[in-house]
């Protein structure tokens, strides 16, 4: 029997090898429930009154797998599957992670790197795996789904597993993902793994799913919720007019904000800081060991929330006044680089309810070229705008 | 060099290059409108692209050295008209501790407390940039708070203070309450409605005409159109021969080669300063020649300024020339113009032969007929039905001299200086606000009532004052009543 992690290792990678979607929390949680899982399966692990115990010390041939084993075996009081998952996510999820891919990498053909260009590239690159076992995995789910036929309880956590990371979508063919949702509910229904195998796998597979499913909606619901404010607030600076000055001296004083200095210079600070946090979260989530260390969904919020907040800042700047000549192409630019982003985040984070557009992920690639060949004039801008108000 | 690394070297490299030629176009020289925050005011659209005449501080200056420059700059230009206006609030009167209050709520020594440029959006009449009741910065409470101060004042809004024909904040030359008073017996028309300037400048004795005057000039540079035009003019009469104008550097008499050598066909707006300075001087104050006036920053000096920096020899010609102001015309075109013109008048520049033709330079035909050949606006086709215009017809056709009012009898205003009465060519002075025309125009006709009514009166000013006023400014009343309480 093929193992859990070694599912997991395989089919959350795209044909080029790069990382799918899923924010690292949310992964982390599956590398955890999965090693559970395998662990179980394997008849390694068991539940009494105080949780989870190791039943049979012997040694699996994985060894992320023998440090869970170990790690659950040493602990003197034990804890229930829901406190593992959450343990094991935060602080095991990496070497599980490494030494499945080092195990894999070990075992298959190397793929050649993939090169491109920077926009065209979704993650960083998992180069070194079986692209025929993984295509194995992909068609033996894609048949389970698609078919009729009774899979086995092994099967039938993979699945849920990989639903709850939102990851099915992107292994089936196109158009094969308008009835998975109905099919994985029907196949959950059927309690195979709990008639099937022991009542520890069914309590695993169903604590590891609630967990996955809880930490997928929120990182995408909050970055959905963040990315649609996003594309409202460049509609409304586009769409609305601008504030209108009072014709009563000092009787509106955030007028100040965009008439007066040195409010309105604060604000010009403000945004052009917030602008390059966002572009160093966006650089973060580029250099692995960066984003390794903060974890890429944190990255991913944070380049969001600036891109958000450039937009609250701006209408503090300029109060929905679009601007004359440089100013005018500054702004048309500005406001382009945060549409198409926060675009391309509902494109991406908005992946569930959008599931049945087959042209979303060619849509979200376009979206996303946009959103960096919008940001290419911008710096020259942004400079050249500054120095007009400091040598005038 | 992969993919990546190349489109980061093409992105850092092209910023770089488009943030030093922007750079290269703001300190040394090129094309700089693209720079422009804002649309000039109509005052400063003609020389907003010498950018150096109000912005004068060095670059990156502080906030306090950038201001004073600015500040100094507008009160350069506008000297003349700050000194004519006898300044209500003259910056001077609020130097002193006792107005730091003042200062505060609305610094009156700054130009740019009230008058910011490139603000088109909050840009009033006047070029105002702040609300229209901005008097109750100061006159809203304590001491100053006129509505206390006055009986006639109590409730009044102060957005009607200098919108309602009672104020303005520099100029009250024609608004005080003194004059007021000395004036408020005036019926709407004097019995002997005579311009008197005017009257002084039109029945002085022209030099005698002279019979058959014999025009210096090479033979070939004569036009029966253009030595008849001027052997009836003033310059003919006065001796002024044609080449003063069009071979100055010649002597008198000086052999027909050594004249074609120096004659200029087209002689320009210099040789007519050479004996006009006095009238060149009010032209370059007002909108129509203000391209001229002394203080507008001349075009930068693109290859001294590289040469400076030691570029000079290096860069080369097709650099310094990149790098050149474009061309600065030196005087307005009417398709530069903001108010409504002649189409078939864009094409022309306003210098002074736009309305003296270069010959005949006929006064008559510059007072009236050279506006209309420009201006297409109402107030300028409403004069030609107006009772103004009629009186101008009637001193034309013999009657008293300055009982005609035509556009320069309002608009350029003929002054006595230095035992002389001179025209002033600057036909702005007297517009905003347009009370500064009371005195030295609308008085020596009408009485200081009906004319602060009649300019009150916006619709009335559209149609050239061809009604009488329908409205009533009470600013006469007020001070009679005020008056009489305090005796």
């Amino acid at each position: 029997m093929a193992k859990f992690v070694e599912a997991l290792a395989l089919l959350t990678v795209d044909d080029n090898g790069d990382l799918l979607a899923i924010p690292k929390d949310v992964l982390d949680c599956a590398w955890a429930g999965a090693a559970l899982l395998d662990l179980a399966f394997a008849g390694r692990i068991d539940t009494d009154l105080q949780g989870l115990v190791v039943v049979d010390r012997t040694p699996t041939d994985d060894p992320g797998l023998d440090r869970v084993l170990g790690k659950i075996a040493n602990r003197p009081f034990g804890a229930d599957a829901r406190r593992w998952i959450r343990e094991l996510a935060s602080d095991e999820a990496a070497n599980i992670r490494g030494a499945t891919t080092a195990r894999l990498a070990a075992a298959g053909k190397p793929a050649a790197p993939q090169r491109g260009w920077p926009w065209r590239s979704g993650g960083r690159r998992r180069a070194l795996l079986d692209g025929d076992r993984r295509a194995a995995f992909g068609a033996r789910i894609a048949a389970v789904l698609q078919g009729d036929e009774i899979p086995d309880p092994w099967e039938i956590a993979l699945i849920s597993l990989l639903d709850a990371c939102d990851v099915l979508v992107a292994i089936l063919p196109a158009r094969a993902g308008d009835s998975v949702p109905a099919r994985v509910e029907q196949l959950r229904g059927l309690d195979l793994i709990g008639r099937e195998v022991a009542g520890v796998v069914a309590d695993i597979e169903r604590t590891a799913i609630r967990a996955v499913r809880a930490r997928a909606a929120r990182f995408r619901r909050l970055l959905l919720y963040l990315a649609g404010a996003a594309t409202a607030g460049c509609l409304a600076t586009l769409a609305l007019p601008r504030v209108p000055i009072s014709d009563r001296f000092g009787a509106v004083a955030f007028e100040r904000l965009w008439l007066r200095d040195p409010w309105q210079q604060w604000s010009g600070y403000a945004l052009l800081a917030f602008s390059v946090f966002g572009l160093l979260a966006l650089l973060a989530l580029r250099l692995r060991a960066i984003a390794r260390a903060g974890g890429t969904h944190w990255w991913r919020l944070v380049h969001v929330g600036c891109g958000a907040s450039c937009l609250l800042l701006l209408f503090a700047h300029t109060g929905f006044r679009l601007g004359v000549r440089l100013n005018a192409a500054l702004m048309g630019c500005y406001l382009a680089v945060l549409l198409f982003g926060a675009l391309t985040g509902i494109a991406t984070y908005g992946a569930r309810p959008l599931r049945k557009l087959d042209a979303l992920p060619k849509l979200r690639g376009h979206l996303l070229r946009l959103h960096w060949l919008a940001l290419f004039p911008l710096p020259a801008l942004v400079v050249v705008h500054i120095l007009v108000v400091y040598l005038y | 060099m992969s993919r990546k690394a190349a489109v980061a070297v093409l992105w850092a490299s092209g910023t770089l290059l488009a943030t030093v030629a922007a750079v290269a176009w703001m300190t040394v020289g090129g094309p700089r409108t693209v720079f422009l925050v804002g649309d000039t005011t109509g005052a400063h659209h003609q020389i907003e692209m010498a950018c150096e005449t109000c912005h004068a501080a060095p670059p990156f200056a502080s906030p306090d050295v950038a201001s004073k420059a600015l500040n100094d700059a507008c009160r350069g230009c506008h000297e003349v008209e700050l000194r004519d206006a006898d300044d209500s609030h003259a910056a001077t009167l609020f130097r002193g501790p006792r107005m730091a209050r003042y200062r505060q709520a609305l610094d009156p020594r700054l130009c740019t407390s009230c008058h910011l440029e490139h603000r088109p959006e909050i840009t009033r009449p006047g070029a105002v940039t702040v609300a229209t009741d901005f008097c109750i910065a100061c006159h809203g409470e304590g001491e100053q708070d006129v509505r206390a101060a006055r009986a006639s004042h109590a409730g009044l809004a102060f957005d009607t203070c200098a919108t309602a024909g009672c104020h303005n904040y520099h100029d009250n030359r024609a608004l005080y309450a003194d004059f007021l008073l000395r004036h408020a017996a005036d019926p709407p028309h004097l019995s002997v409605p005579v311009h008197e300037p005017s009257a002084r400048a039109r029945s002085r004795q022209a030099p005698a005409a002279r019979s058959a005057p014999r025009p210096t000039a090479p033979a070939e540079a004569v036009t029966e159109a253009a030595l008849r035009a001027w052997s009836h003019s003033a310059h003919a009469a006065a001796d002024v021969n044609c080449i003063d104008c069009h071979a100055p550097a010649a002597a008198t008499g000086a052999p027909a080669a050594a004249l074609a050598a120096a004659w200029v066909a087209t002689p320009g707006t210099a040789s007519c300063v050479h004996c006009h300075d006095a009238q060149a001087s009010t032209f370059a104050q007002g909108r129509h020649g203000m391209r001229g006036h002394a203080r507008i920053a001349a075009s930068r000096d693109a290859a001294g300024a590289l040469t400076a920096v030691g570029f000079g020899a290096a860069v080369g010609d097709a650099v310094a020339a990149w790098l050149a102001d474009p061309p600065r015309p030196s005087a307005m075109t009417v398709a530069e113009a903001r108010l409504p013109m002649r189409e078939d008048a864009r094409h022309r520049t306003l210098d002074c032969v736009s309305c003296h033709s270069a010959h005949a330079v006929d006064v008559q035909f510059a007072a009236v007929e050279a506006c209309a050949g420009c201006h297409a606006d109402g107030h300028t086709s409403a004069y030609f039905q107006s009772p103004h215009y009629d009186l101008w017809r009637a001193e034309l056709d013999g009657g008293a001299p300055g009982s005609g009012v035509s556009c320069a009898t309002c608009h350029m205003a003929k002054r006595k200086h230095g035992g002389k009465t001179a025209t002033s060519h600057n036909q702005s002075a007297l517009l905003r606000p347009l009370e500064k025309m009371i005195r030295p125009v609308c008085l020596h006709c009408h009485g200081l009532g009906f004319s602060l009514d009649a300019l009150a009166h916006s619709a009335l000013v559209a149609r050239n004052f061809r009604d009488a006023p329908a409205a009533h400014v009470p600013s006469i009343d007020w001070a009679v009543r005020h008056a009489a309480d305090d005796r």
